[in-house]
Parts: C-alpha cells; sequence; structure tokens
C-alpha cells in the first residue's frame, strides 16, 4: 500500500510538470486559438537563461526570476512578431508556423548552450521525508505544490481581475472586445507571455531531474499536449486533472503490469489517449465545437 | 515569367526536359563518388516519404506529424524478410519484401487511420505524433526483429553478379532507389491528379462542402492516410537499401517534424515541390553541418519561417510569388504599363492549372 501511494505521489508530481506547460498550451490556445508546439522549446530557452544567471553566481531565486522576466518578454515577442501574422488564418499552417518556431527555437538554444545536458539544482533540495511508512522526495510534493499554487494564481487572474477579464473578452470574442475599446494586440501578448512563464515554471521544476539541454522538453511536451487534449484544449482545470491523471496511470501501469516495464510506459497515457478520444473527441471537460457553414 | 510559363506549356518542351533528367538520373551515378550517389540516394528515399506526407498533408489537408513511424516500420519489416530464413526463392525475395513493405505499413496507417481520421487538425496531429513516440519503445521491445537500440545492420542489395565489372555496389543501390522513386511519383501524380486528388482538395477546403456533394470526408481522410503510410513503408525499404542500416533513430519523431517541414519549404500539394523539399532534407543539414553543427537546427527554424512568411506555397511557388511581387510594386509606382484584366502575365499564371484541368476532362471523355 505505501509503495503504491508512492508511486501515485510520484505520478502526481511528473504529471504536474506535464500540467504547467499544459496549461501554458490552453492559455495560448484560448487566446489565439493556436497550438504552440514550440512551447516546450520557449521553455527550454528560458530554463538556460536561469542556468546561465546561476553560473554567474546569482542565487537561485534571482535566476528563476530572470527566468521568469525573459520567458514573459519572449513569449510576447514571438507573439507580436512571428505569429500574429498567421492567427486567425488558416490553423494548419499556423500548426506549422509553431513546429518551424520549435525547431528555431531550440536551435537557438542549442548554439548557445550546445547539446551537452547540463547540471540544474532543485529549488527543494534532495531530501525524502518519511510519512508513516511512505517515502516521499520533498521534490515531488514542492512539484505538486507549485503547480497548486499556479492554478489558483491562475483563476484569481481570470476570475478576479481586470485584466483577466479583458483576456476572457478577447479570446470570446476578439472583434468585440476590440469594438468596446479593449487593446486587444497587447493582451494577446500579454496571454503569450503568461503562458511562456507558466512553461518555465515546468522548465525550473524538471530540470533538476532531467537535465538542463536543448531537447530536454521534448517529451514533456508531447505529454502536455496530450493533456491538453484530453482536457479539452479550453480548460485549464480540464488539462491539469488529465496531466495528473497522465502522471499516474502512466506510473501505476509501468510498476504493475509486467509487460509494460519501464520502457513501454510512455505508450500507456497515448494509447488512453486515443481511445478516450475516439470516444468523445472534443476531451474530457472540453466544449463540442459546432462548425457552421 | 510569360514566355517561361508558355514554353513549360509546350508539350516539346516538356519531353525534352523530361529526357534531360532522366538523363542526368542515369548519368549521375556513373560519374560520382560514392559519397555522393549516397546522398542521391537519400534524397530519393526522402523524396517518397515527403510525397506521402504530402499526400496527407498538403493535398488533403490533415496535419500528420507521424510519418517517420512508417519509414522506420518499413525498414524493420525489410531488414527482417530480406534476411529471414523463409521459403522463398531468391529472387522474389526482393519483390516479396517490397510489397510487406508497402501493404504492412498501408495495414497499419489503415487501422490507425479509421480511429483517428474522427479527429480534427490538432487532435489528429496528436494521436500521428504518438505513433513515433510509443514506436520508438516498441522497437527496442521486440529485439528479435528489430535488434534493439542498437538497431540491425543488413548487408544487401549488392550489384548482381551481371553487372560486375559495370556497376558498383553504391551505383546498383542507386539504380533500385530512383527506379522504384520514379515509379511512386507516377502513381503519386495520377492519383492527386485524378478523381481522388480532387476528393482530397474539396475534403480540405470545406468537409461540409465535401459532404454536400456525395464525398465522405471520412472515407478519404482515411484513404489519404493509408496511402501516405504505404508510401512511407516503402521509403523504409528504400532508406534500408541505401544505409543498409536501422535503428529506433529512424523513427525518432524529429525526423517527422523535419519532414513536415521540409514538405512546406518545398511545396505543400505540389510534386515538384516534394523533391525540392527532399533535396532541402538531406543537403541543408550538410550544408549547415560543414559550416557549424550546433546552427543546423537554427537554420532549419528560420529557413521555414521565412518561406511561410514570403512564399506559403514553399520554394516552388518562388517564381510565381516573384513576378507577384514585382507588379505590386511596378503598380504601386505607378510606372507600369496599365493593367487592364487580360494582361497576359496573370492570365498566364491563372490557366495554366485550368488548362491541365481541360486536358484531364479530355483524357477521361476518350
Amino acid at each position: 500500500m505505501a509503495y503504491f501511494i508512492q508511486l501515485v505521489i510520484e505520478g502526481l508530481a511528473t504529471g504536474s510538470i506535464y500540467g504547467a506547460l499544459a496549461l501554458a498550451i490552453v492559455l495560448v490556445n484560448r487566446a489565439t486559438g493556436l497550438i504552440n508546439f514550440a512551447q516546450g522549446g520557449m521553455a527550454v530557452l528560458s530554463t538556460f537563461v536561469a542556468y546561465a544567471l546561476f553560473n554567474a553566481g546569482a542565487p537561485l531565486p534571482l535566476a528563476i526570476l530572470g527566468a521568469v522576466v525573459f520567458a514573459f518578454v519572449l513569449g510576447a515577442a514571438i507573439e507580436r512578431v512571428i505569429v500574429r501574422p498567421f492567427e486567425r488564418g488558416d490553423p494548419d499552417t499556423a500548426v506549422v508556423v509553431t513546429i518551424g518556431l520549435f525547431v528555431l527555437v531550440g536551435g537557438i538554444a542549442a548554439f548557445f548552450f550546445g547539446y551537452e545536458p547540463r547540471q540544474f539544482p532543485s529549488f527543494f533540495g534532495l531530501e525524502t521525508l518519511n510519512l508513516g511508512g511512505v517515502f516521499v522526495s520533498l521534490r515531488s510534493l514542492g512539484t505538486i505544490v507549485v503547480l497548486a499554487v499556479v492554478v489558483v494564481l491562475l483563476q484569481l487572474l481570470f476570475r478576479g481581475t481586470k485584466l483577466g477579464l479583458a483576456m476572457r473578452a478577447v479570446a470570446d470574442n476578439p472583434q468585440s472586445a476590440s469594438l468596446s475599446g479593449l487593446p486587444v494586440s497587447r493582451l494577446l501578448m500579454i496571454g503569450w507571455g503568461l503562458a511562456s512563464v507558466l512553461g518555465v515554471v515546468a522548465g525550473v521544476l524538471v530540470a533538476p531531474q532531467l537535465f538542463v539541454s536543448p531537447g530536454m522538453l521534448d517529451f514533456v511536451l508531447v505529454y502536455a499536449l496530450a493533456a491538453a487534449i484530453l482536457g479539452g484544449l479550453d480548460s485549464p482545470l480540464g488539462a491539469v486533472v488529465a496531466a495528473w491523471f497522465i502522471g499516474v496511470i502512466e506510473n501505476l501501469a509501468g510498476a504493475y503490469i509486467e509487460f509494460i516495464g519501464n520502457d513501454l510506459k510512455i505508450a500507456v497515457p497515448f494509447l488512453v489517449m486515443i481511445v478516450i478520444l475516439i470516444v468523445r473527441p472534443q476531451g474530457l471537460f472540453g466544449r463540442k465545437v459546432v462548425v457552421r457553414v | 515569367m510569360n514566355t517561361l510559363s508558355k514554353l513549360s506549356a509546350n508539350l516539346w518542351v516538356r519531353v525534352a526536359f523530361g529526357v534531360v533528367v532522366a538523363a542526368v538520373l542515369m548519368v549521375a551515378p556513373l560519374i560520382s563518388s560514392k559519397f555522393v550517389n549516397y546522398q542521391l540516394g537519400l534524397i530519393a528515399v526522402f523524396a517518397v516519404a515527403i510525397l506521402g506526407l504530402n499526400i496527407v498533408m498538403g493535398y488533403a489537408g490533415q496535419v500528420s506529424l507521424g510519418q517517420s513511424a512508417f519509414l522506420g516500420l518499413g525498414a524493420y519489416i525489410a531488414a527482417y524478410f530480406v534476411t529471414a530464413d523463409l521459403p522463398i526463392p531468391d529472387e522474389l525475395r526482393l519483390p516479396v519484401s517490397l510489397l510487406l513493405c508497402a501493404i504492412i505499413p498501408a495495414a497499419v496507417g489503415l487501422v490507425v487511420a479509421l480511429a483517428a481520421a474522427r479527429l480534427r487538425g490538432l487532435a489528429l496531429a496528436m494521436v500521428t505524433i504518438a505513433l513515433p513516440i510509443i514506436g520508438i519503445p516498441l522497437a527496442k521491445r521486440f529485439r528479435e526483429f528489430t535488434g534493439g537500440s542498437q538497431g540491425t545492420t543488413v548487408s544487401w542489395l549488392r550489384a548482381p553478379d551481371w553487372t560486375e565489372g559495370i556497376l558498383e555496389n553504391d551505383q546498383w543501390r542507386y539504380y533500385v532507389v530512383v527506379v522504384i522513386a520514379v515509379l511512386m511519383f507516377v502513381l503519386a501524380r495520377n492519383l492527386v491528379r485524378g478523381r481522388m486528388g480532387r476528393a482530397f482538395r474539396i475534403v480540405k477546403e470545406n468537409e461540409a462542402v465535401a459532404v454536400a456533394m456525395g464525398i465522405s470526408p471520412y472515407r478519404y481522410k482515411v484513404l489519404a492516410f493509408t496511402i501516405a503510410s504505404m508510401f512511407g513503408g516503402v521509403a523504409g525499404f528504400m532508406y534500408l537499401g541505401v544505409v543498409q542500416y536501422t535503428s529506433p533513430e529512424t523513427l525518432s519523431f524529429h525526423t517527422s517534424i523535419n519532414m513536415v517541414a521540409a514538405m512546406v519549404i518545398g511545396g505543400s500539394a505540389s510534386i515538384l515541390g516534394t523533391v525540392l523539399g527532399a533535396i532541402y532534407f538531406v543537403l541543408v543539414p550538410n550544408l549547415a553541418n560543414e559550416i557549424n553543427p550546433s546552427l543546423t537546427a537554427l537554420f532549419s527554424g528560420a529557413i521555414l519561417l521565412a518561406v511561410l512568411f514570403l512564399a506559403p506555397g514553399g520554394v516552388v511557388s518562388l517564381p510565381r510569388r516573384i513576378s507577384q511581387v514585382a507588379r505590386a510594386v511596378a503598380r504601386r509606382r505607378g510606372t507600369a504599363t496599365p493593367q487592364n484584366p487580360s494582361d497576359p502575365a496573370p492570365a498566364s499564371v491563372t490557366t495554366r492549372p485550368e488548362s491541365t484541368e481541360k486536358n484531364k476532362g479530355k483524357r477521361q471523355g476518350q
């Protein structure tokens, strides 16, 4: 039983990392109707900034803060300069644009930092707690708590502030938002900036474990996309629940089903995703989109 | 531009062009080094793989990020069947394994598509990106077929005895691969220019319209996927022929993403664009590596974005795009001759597809 709980908590922790990136994807999708394949790459680049600042002698919290600022500016700039012309256009072209961004941002990270993985300090230290026979690393607990805090903050932002209300209005209907005097362009940039910040949260959380390298978040990105789609793409809560679900189910299947083992466990969430999508194409929490001619 | 399009519409010019291309393809391996032949063979391999991708993505408008899975599957099937102990005569071994490399991936693609084609756009992209991601651990797991993480090396497709003293192994491989590629291109060209191609275009344009016209979007999406998977599998066979080695790396989703990039750069929904895309896919990373290996990814991303900004139709649309821009600039300056509706340059651009459309009607009417 203790082992089971341990597996669930570890699963929730990895799920939280997927969740942070999935939230970023949902945020971008709600604001601009795009799926950003470059979300992971942008997060890696920002994590590299944290790495560089830390190695330059900055204390870890300051380095992370620097990365957060960088991520916000990066996200906003990419939206304004590269993505803007393709918004509201052909969605397939937009997907290819973000794929191009994915390659480009990864290339920038590789150019400056090379491909060797680099060590990154953990914010939470390396201790393991013994809670009544269940061994849980402080890192896992910290990761889960961070994601929970992020979700609460996002809810506060979107439900309780004028900025959040304006962003929701733009996501809902950019034309009428613009007609009622909202600075749509700037709000879209803020949306992308916020998403990019969520990405760097995922990056910093996962970096001590995976080490920082340009491809660090490739797999996390794929899980996050799966979570975002499973959750329904327009539902932040759905994305987080789906991400946790994916993390837990992957861990349990890998541990308990002998055939699957550690190497094939990556297939489990995708098979589950495919089955769920076939039954419910709009995802678990998504609204059904009706296309009018 | 005007004279150029007139020229290319002339049948004899086309025939002459075809003869020149065929001659270059025939002679190239005889005068090139082994390395060049290897690169040319790789271009043929990825031209076929990207052609499949172009059919499902460029023509039918369904995002697919799983093409590398079929490439890898085809390569593994070839590796298994050309070496396995099978009760078939040696001369049949090659065609049989080629056939299996087409059929098995097509069957897998069909099964996946039956489920995936219910989804739209991004969900579809996700399901297809899952293929290489599931494929890699599977390939590592079934060691007895795939050789695990190390992959399998096979030594096959040697120049047959009757070519001794004439052809080296690499030249023979080049010819085999190019012949298969040419056949696949003829097949694809006929597919996309016929009824099926028109159905694909309507499904891409607007599914509701397709339904109204009695075209089932679901059926044609499944069809496009199946064809793309078959092309991927055949490309896998060719890949093993050229490289003589395959490993889980062949399946990696980066290969898929780079193929999508190459397809868009070359020109989506264009046969010639596919060839340009394959040349880009093979050569540009090489060139970038020469300059600075850590710049390769940076270059590819920048080139892809530049193409999307400047010529969304890909490199193949560049001549048309340049003349468009030039005309727009001339018009703005007011120095150009008055633009009447029957201005020859744009007219020739727009009538070209129509004239092929007409030819098609003629051919079908006969």
